[in-house]
């Protein structure tokens, strides 16, 4: 029992220097407190005023966005990011905002498109939806 | 005088001679398995600190300055117990800390589901997001109870590398 403790102990101890070190390297790169940096979120009246600069992207499932989708919204999604990904940059331009949203606030799938769509894809100005589907559909009602 | 130096005491059976014996393939092979998932999945996770971070913060459980320390935090104490696991130093803690990882993960996991989240574990990078739910619980049951099986592993003795 002692060495099982000691042994966890040591393990534990061990994890948190690399985790430390790799911590401070990103430390410029990570919204430590907040889960998308304030700049990445966007409202809906905010993102409603940028008009036709802007591209909608469904981050949720086909079935679902082919039920009912912001007008004019690409469907991208995780399952099939490789096969929908070229229609998203086709009508991609630096000057354009890419605003993107699933279906509600507890929904992790708009983020994770946007830091892929940053990370993988290289754009920039990519925006969250607040609130994701159900804030339009609330807003609409 | 009483000799006492032949007098024996009980010792288990990881104490006698023959858990001392060459440390079975079996138990080896599944210890190279486990660990080896455990350090992939730990690799991933490290080359992708903000998507874990994404990952722990759609079970809507722990608030994000917590999760996204953790995100940095966990896939090296998963690196260290699998590489463990393989090279039998610290081998008990490595079981110990993986098994509990597991458990806590399968309950999360469970609670999230039940909340209706939409949650995607990301525990082997994006490859994994095209497993089902009912497939992501079986592999982590599965593992739970290989982790379980390992807690009976023969070891030469219960020192500091074993």
């Amino acid at each position: 029992m002692k060495t099982l403790l000691r042994q966890s102990l040591l393990l534990i101890g061990l994890a948190l220097l690399p985790a430390a070190g790799q911590a401070l390297y990103y430390r410029d790169k990570v919204s430590w407190q907040t889960p998308v940096a304030a700049s990445e979120m966007v409202t809906l009246p905010q993102a409603q005023s940028w008009s036709a600069d802007t591209i909608w992207i469904d981050a949720r499932p086909q079935d679902e966005f082919e039920r009912e989708h912001v007008p004019g919204a690409l469907l991208l999604n995780e399952d099939r990011w490789n096969e929908l990904l070229p229609q998203v940059l086709a009508v991609w331009a630096p000057e354009k905002r890419v605003v993107i949203y699933c279906s509600s606030e507890s929904c992790g799938s708009s983020r994770e498109i946007a830091h892929r769509l940053r990370k993988e894809a290289g754009l920039t100005n990519v925006f969250v939806l607040e609130g994701g589907w159900e804030a339009w559909k609330k807003e609409k009602q | 005088m009483i000799a006492t130096s032949n007098v024996q005491r009980p010792t288990s059976n990881v104490e006698r001679g023959e858990a001392a014996a060459p440390f079975s393939i079996g138990w080896r092979i599944l210890a190279i398995i486990i660990g080896g998932l455990f350090i992939y999945a730990g690799v991933i996770k490290v080359l992708d600190p903000v998507g874990f971070a994404g990952d722990i913060d759609n079970y809507k459980t722990l608030p994000w300055p917590i999760g996204v320390r953790l995100a940095f935090y966990l896939p090296w104490l998963e690196i260290l117990c699998g590489l463990a696991l393989i090279t039998r130093v610290l081998y008990r803690g490595g079981v110990f800390i993986l098994t509990v990882l597991m458990a806590v993960f399968i309950v999360a996991t469970i609670v999230a589901k039940a909340r209706g989240l939409d949650i995607s574990c990301g525990c082997f990078g994006h490859a994994s997001q095209y497993l089902s739910f009912a497939w992501h619980l079986a592999l982590d049951f599965l593992l739970l109870g290989g982790l379980l099986f390992l807690w009976r592993t023969p070891l030469p003795k219960d020192g500091a590398t074993a």
